[in-house]
């Protein structure tokens, strides 16, 4: 593989590994604080699939860069600081209330879908086969979120409000999600478009409206909010308490 | 003060192709489709589900074997009434230990005659409880399904207690407490 090529290559899977995993550990705190029982499992276990879609992808990277698989997918969780995270800022903020986690799995769920769907028949065949696997799980994230996102849409005044309000904020950062690192192998050109013909009629009948004016979008993948220097402070704090320990 | 708990579903489990539905255990949903989701989660995290059903706990009409036979005559004095006939299925709890198991089909008028029906069709059924429910109040599983929604889970590895060292360290040295105790 020429150089330019395994370079790139490297971001998108170090872009999608991080975006995976900083989700995975938002959506983990909901753990023993879900609204009800059967929700705090199955959100549980949506956060450990994120995780394990994670580790998939800093596994091939390991591959790409002739690294072993699992130290180097602890040295990417555990002994990296912020500021060499290429997550999008989506992930990183705050779980919110339930409507905001709601809403922004669902965006993101989406967003993976197609861009999975994509991954599924690109030439670099690693990537295809996690692409297909992970696209299993990633169906019925899916499932599960629209679910949640046209009851909270559509059930009372308060849900509605809020599920709104999360709207007025997460959309300006989903749109970062498409910014991802230019990849030779496949042409994701036309996701943004495919993304918003599914998700605006989507969320229109939940009677929820994207906004239309927003501040500011999120820039480089380079640049972080105050939160993830938080976050990875809950994440790392006892890997790095001592770097040798074995777990 | 209104209730604010959301309705309980039972949750249906088909372990392979040929094995019967059995009662695996309750979610709260406030809908059918939130309760197959619930009970994907809560139930099937382990790789032996090939069909999920969930049915509102109070569209199931049960009865113990008790209940019946202190009232013998009472399973005679129902009759058809000319009603539309509908399918129901027809559950039976063999044993203490054992979850409700599917056990048939039936053409009935209500959950009476369907109780009534389902105890002549399948005589040699010795039931300690039995349900009867209208399959139009269940909500199923697709075999489209299978693949998003039960499949993934063979991939994954499950531990045991016997997997956690802790654990199995903690026994260790209470069984060894308990061997120097009786010595």
């Amino acid at each position: 593989m020429n150089p330019e090529l395994q370079q790139a290559l490297s971001n998108y899977l170090l872009a999608m590994a991080d975006d995976e995993l900083i989700l995975g550990h938002r959506n983990s705190e909901w753990c023993g604080h879900a609204p009800i029982i059967e929700e705090d499992i199955a959100f549980a276990n949506i956060a450990l699939d994120e995780i394990g879609h994670a580790i998939i992808w800093y596994e091939l990277l390991a591959d790409l860069q002739s690294e072993e698989r699992e130290a180097f997918a602890n040295r990417m969780v555990y002994f990296r600081d912020a500021a060499d995270f290429r997550c999008a800022q989506m992930v990183e903020l705050p779980k919110g209330d339930w409507a905001f986690t709601m809403l922004r799995q669902y965006l993101f769920d989406q967003f993976e879908m197609l861009r999975l769907e994509k991954l599924a028949v690109s030439n670099y065949a690693p990537i295809a086969e996690a692409a297909t696997k992970i696209l299993k799980e990633e169906r019925y994230h899916l499932r599960h979120t629209k679910a949640w996102v046209r009851r909270l849409g559509l059930g009372t005044a308060e849900s509605h409000r809020r599920m709104q309000t999360a709207l007025n904020q997460l959309w300006p950062y989903g749109q970062q999600l498409f910014e991802i690192p230019p990849a030779i192998l496949l042409d994701v050109s036309d996701l943004q478009m495919v993304f918003q013909e599914q998700v605006v009629p989507y969320l229109h009948e939940a009677d929820l409206n994207v906004p239309t004016q927003f501040g500011p979008l999120p820039q480089s993948r380079e640049a972080h909010t105050e939160y993830l220097p938080l976050l990875l402070n809950d994440l790392q704090q006892v890997a790095r308490l001592d770097m040798a320990a074995k777990w | 003060m209104t209730d604010t708990q959301w309705p309980r579903y039972m949750v249906l489990h088909q372990a392979k192709e040929g094995a019967p539905h059995q009662h695996a255990g309750t979610v709260h949903a406030p809908d059918s489709e939130m309760a197959l989701l619930n009970a994907r989660d809560v139930f099937v995290r382990r790789p032996d589900c090939i069909s999920l059903w969930v049915v509102r706990a109070d569209a199931i009409f049960a009865k113990t074997q008790e209940e019946l036979a202190l009232n013998p005559g009472w399973l005679e004095s129902i009759s058809a009434d000319g009603q539309p006939a509908e399918k129901y299925y027809f559950f039976a709890k063999l044993t203490q230990k054992a979850q409700f198991t599917y056990i048939g089909e039936i053409e009935a008028e209500n959950p009476l005659h369907a109780l009534k029906i389902g105890l002549q069709q399948y005589p040699d059924v010795k039931g300690l409880v039995w349900w009867v429910f209208p399959a139009d109040a269940v909500l199923k599983s697709t075999p489209e399904d299978i693949e998003a929604m039960f499949a993934p889970a063979i991939t994954k590895d499950f531990r045991d207690q016997t997997n956690f060292h802790t654990l199995s360290i903690l026994r260790k040295l209470m069984h060894a407490k308990e061997e120097i105790h009786e010595s």
